[in-house]
């Protein structure tokens, strides 16, 4: 045998040997796996809810949060528009209003956030300083231009209420909730073969989500990456007026800084909730807000830092715009942050805003918590960063970088989620089916094996030998990748063995063809191989055209499905045309048989 | 072992006639059935009633299953909760439907007992077992009751959410899951509860947002097909390979529909895997075709197709076969699920290989003779 088989060989027996270990954690029960071979293949082989069952979560979608973040939106437009309303602006500059102009606009009619019966009524009030202006307002102004909104009371006086239309909450509701069951199964898709259920119940305003396998670290990752609502939003950090006023009387334990920024900082253990609790107190003014984020700890005070931003209520860019986001690495401290790339109406606002306030701090919020809050250099355009500071180890702040990127590549959540239940599940299915399912995939393969081994003869025992290579390989790989495999799953494995088999039947039958012409053994293997070569390829190939197309596209179950598929053309791919070949190689050149018989 | 001699020659072409008559007619026959008397959805689409309730005393999720099979519910799904012993979550498609003028009814008798405006928002779920109030102000909850039964609703209990911010009643209603406890009950007098801990409708796992995934890659997955068929053989071939695969998904959705099988998201995959098999089948005999097609100068495509057909048949049969036999372990071995999708699986082999030979060839032809103008 030449060099070129023995490194065939090689290959083959490697990647045999890698399928194997990749496989052996999955059936540590059976046969001890050792830590090392643990340590190295993480994953393994995840069973579906109908054979072992999972973890049951409910979660409320907070609709209130996301009505209330619409009146919220509606209500800066409702100020704009007023503008053009009194007139201080025309209709054509009502997205582009200067700031003088909005506070005169502010002057004459003001536009406030109101709450009724303890926030089940989310309103927004107009108060006009002279009656004048008033007169204008009428109840088609308020049709024309805000679907959303209708007139609760005080048309023509100097103040107007106007209240979220009841239809359009009903609407809300479910938005919010379809909004975020979609966004919840994007974000389990780009976790891999998982295989979840996910029920959306909007008329409950609740989300089921059940979750395979039975490993409780996973778990925790899983509901982190779930619940979390991954708010990006870019604000305007105000530094130039006065806040003095606004951060009255701290109380122990939180201190004020007065410098060229106002702020108050905490630091030790409860410093967070302490400052919020201190920031709910405050009167900030309606177009403003305060948030929280890391400062550096301080070595007199001690403890972990945090503290306030005092910033602009309005943010022009969010993460809505978010176009692709990626793991990096800072360039001189080597730490992980995470890269994002706005879209183009996304660059525009961000340029834009960056534009108007060189100089500026603009703080980078997710989830309320600022996360860095850099000067504006310049222009900024497209693409940005999310510094995660050096609080924890590497490792930590590697895996929080990663599943960051999950959340902002899947989209924010239109509102928080409440946890609301949260239960371990037996099995959808009986022991008795599972049993069953298992021993029907066993003789459904041995079936195959005897049948190729009695019609081909020795090309049927080379199948055989690919038939149970190519069933440690896919196993292997989804071992490898912590596939979930349900009791379906196991059904189409064995179906992908009775059509892996199908390259061997298109090679098989191509050597027949050619000894029957008279060829020799070896030259029947080269120019059955050669011949056959592409029909295999392109039959797999189109299979494999329409697998990557439901990969892409596809969500939940039919991903799941696309990659089974994808997996199992590889493996059937490799094992069908690669392996058999160093296998019949050995028989024609090696042992140099004189007949080959291939039934 | 042979099953075809070599050098068989069939004029498969001069049957196509009468075999693709027949096919066009199962598949029409598969899509009316579609509509009429369509299909029997499971609860991965349609959705269901689930139910939790606590065991007295020990009970096996195989009694209870066994239990609810006897009394007539298809597939029940009975899960145990894993950290109180004989606790289940019991799913089944059954649902108590709540008619459009019976609500109607039930929400005049509200807003009259409640007065003008009182009622923001009255919705009944899709499992008819529970409707949902937003009222605003404080109303008295033994007359929001009165009001609901005298609109001819079995109120089984009234809870006030008002805790939280968004005040609202939920009242659950006598339907599915207190005829499943009776059933219960009667099967295992000395343990099943008296009541469940919880009923709920559960929403289709299979919502919107899969059905218009789905429908967008199949699309898509289509046009790529055709665009790389075309490259790599040529414009001919493209069209027949996937109105083949079409053809074959049909017909085994036809034939479950009419066998009023229910159609879950198993079946989905199913279909799925019948049309990879199909255009997997369908491009090797392509395959063969264009090679001829350079080989043998003298002959007909029509002549090719079946030079080409005749010569693949042994390898057609023994594939079809080892699929099959794969297949027909689970079909007979198998139980529920499994069973379901082993007889998709069986037919849309079948099928597949047929319409490789008398739907995706003869199409090529026909496109053959439409794009050469060839007689």
């Amino acid at each position: 045998m030449d060099r070129g088989w023995y490194f065939r060989l090689a290959i083959v027996v490697g990647s045999s040997v890698l399928g194997f270990l990749a496989l052996w954690p999955s059936v540590d029960r059976w046969l001890p796996c050792p830590d090392i071979v643990k340590e190295t293949f993480e994953n393994q082989i995840n069973p579906g809810l109908d054979i072992k069952g999972g973890l049951r979560l409910m979660y409320e979608v907070e609709v209130d949060e996301y009505i209330r973040d619409r009146r919220d939106r509606v209500a800066e437009q409702v100020q704009r528009q007023c503008g053009v309303l009194i007139g201080v602006v025309p209709e054509e500059e009502v997205d582009d209003i200067d700031k003088a102009k909005l506070e005169e606009i502010r002057q004459r009619c003001k536009v406030e956030r109101v709450d009724k019966d303890g926030g089940a009524v989310r309103a927004i009030r107009i108060t006009f300083s002279n009656q004048e202006d008033a007169q204008k307002l009428s109840k088609t102004w308020v049709k024309d231009y805000f679907r959303d909104l209708r007139v609760a009371s005080g048309v023509g006086d100097l103040v107007v209420d106007l209240h979220m239309r009841e239809e359009q909450l009903a609407n809300m509701r479910e938005t919010a909730v379809r909004q975020s069951e979609r966004t919840i199964t994007n974000r389990i898709d780009s976790m891999g073969v998982l295989e979840p259920t996910v029920i959306a119940r909007p008329n409950d305003g609740d989300i089921i989500i059940e979750i395979p396998g039975a490993q409780e670290s996973s778990f925790e990752r899983i509901k982190s990456i779930i619940s979390r609502t991954a708010q990006l939003r870019f604000q305007i950090v105000d530094d130039e007026s006065d806040a003095r006023a606004v951060f009255a009387a701290p109380p122990e334990g939180i201190y004020l800084n007065a410098g060229s920024q106002t702020f108050a900082e905490a630091y030790g253990e409860d410093a967070r909730d302490r400052l919020r609790a201190y920031i709910a107190t405050l009167p900030v003014p309606d177009d403003h807000v305060i948030a929280i984020g890391r400062q550096d700890a301080d070595p007199e005070r001690g403890g972990e830092g945090w503290r306030t931003y005092y910033m602009y209520r309005v943010a022009d860019a969010t993460g809505e715009d978010l176009d692709d986001a990626s793991v990096g690495f800072d360039p001189q401290s080597g730490s992980p942050e995470v890269d994002f790339t706005m879209n183009t109406r996304g660059a525009s606002r961000m340029a834009d805003l960056t534009g108007r306030n060189i100089g500026k701090r603009m703080a980078i919020v997710l989830d309320d918590r600022v996360e860095s809050a850099p000067v504006i250099q310049g222009q900024i355009g497209a693409r940005g960063r999310i510094t995660l500071g050096a609080y924890l180890d590497r490792n930590e702040l590697l895996q929080e970088a990663r599943d960051l990127v999950v959340v902002l590549q899947a989209g924010a959540l239109p509102a928080p989620l409440r946890p609301a239940n949260e239960q371990l599940i037996g099995p959808t299915l009986g022991q008795d089916s599972v049993r069953k399912g298992a021993i029907a995939a066993l003789v459904g393969v041995v079936l195959v094996l005897i049948f190729m081994a009695a019609y081909y003869q020795v090309a049927g025992l080379v199948a055989d030998a690919m038939v149970l290579l190519n069933l440690q390989l896919l196993l292997g790989t989804m071992s490898g990748i912590g596939a979930t495999l349900t009791l379906p799953g196991v059904a189409a494995i064995a179906l992908t063995v009775g059509m892996a088999v199908d390259a061997n039947v298109l090679i098989t039958e191509r050597i027949r063809e050619e000894l029957r012409l008279g060829k020799s053994p070896r030259s029947a293997v080269e120019q059955g191989y050669a011949r056959a070569y592409s029909s295999v390829f392109d039959s797999q190939l189109t299979t494999a055209i329409a697998g990557i197309v439901l990969w892409q596209f596809g969500t939940g179950p039919i991903k799941g499905f696309a990659t089974m598929l994808l997996i199992g053309i590889g493996t059937s791919l490799f094992t069908g045309t690669f392996c058999s070949k160093v296998l019949f190689d050995w028989l024609v050149r090696g042992v140099r048989v004189q007949r080959l018989r291939v039934g | 072992m042979e099953f075809i001699k070599p050098g068989t020659y069939i004029d498969f072409m001069k049957y196509r006639g009468p075999v693709i008559t027949v096919l066009s007619l199962m598949a029409l026959l598969s899509l009316v059935s579609l509509f009429y008397p369509g299909p029997n959805y499971g609860i991965d689409f349609a959705g269901g009633t689930e139910v939790q309730l606590a065991f007295t005393g020990d009970t096996s999720p195989g009694e209870v299953r066994k239990a609810l099979e006897d009394a007539g519910y298809a597939r029940p799904d009975v899960i145990s909760v894993e950290d109180s012993p004989n606790e289940y979550i019991i799913r089944v498609r059954e649902v108590s439907s709540l008619p459009e003028d019976q609500v109607e009814k039930i929400r005049e008798a509200v807003d009259a007992a409640l007065g003008e405006g009182v009622l923001r928002e009255m919705k009944v779920s899709p499992g008819g077992d529970k409707i949902t109030l937003r009222v605003s102000g404080e109303i008295h909850e033994q007359q929001l009751q009165e009001a609901l039964e005298a609109g001819g609703a079995h109120v089984r209990s009234l809870n006030s959410l008002s805790g939280s911010r968004d005040p609202r009643y939920e009242v659950h209603l006598v339907g599915v899951a207190d005829e499943l406890t009776a059933q219960l009950r009667e099967r295992f007098p000395d343990r099943a509860p008296a009541g469940a801990l919880r009923v709920e409708w559960v929403g289709p796992k299979a919502g919107e947002q899969l059905r218009e995934a789905a429908i967008q890659s199949l699309l898509y997955a289509i046009a790529f097909i055709m665009l790389y068929v075309a490259f790599r053989f040529d414009l001919r071939f493209a069209p027949g390979g996937v109105i083949a695969m079409l053809h074959d998904a049909l017909i085994t959705l036809g034939i479950y529909v009419l066998l009023q099988k229910e159609v879950n998201l198993t079946t989905v995959a199913a279909l799925l895997t019948i049309m990879g098999y199909s255009i997997n089948d369908t491009i090797v005999v392509f395959d063969r075709i264009r090679e001829n097609m350079v080989r043998v100068r003298d002959k007909s495509l029509r002549e090719l197709i079946n030079i080409s057909t005749s010569q693949m048949l042994s390898r057609t049969i023994v594939t079809s076969l080892t699929t099959l036999l794969s297949v027909s372990a689970f079909f007979f071995l198998g139980t529920g699920v499994i069973q379901d999708i082993a007889f998709a699986l069986g037919i849309g082999i079948l099928i597949g290989t047929l319409s490789s030979i008398f739907i995706a060839a003869p199409i090529t032809e026909l496109m053959d003779r439409r794009l050469f103008n060839r007689s």
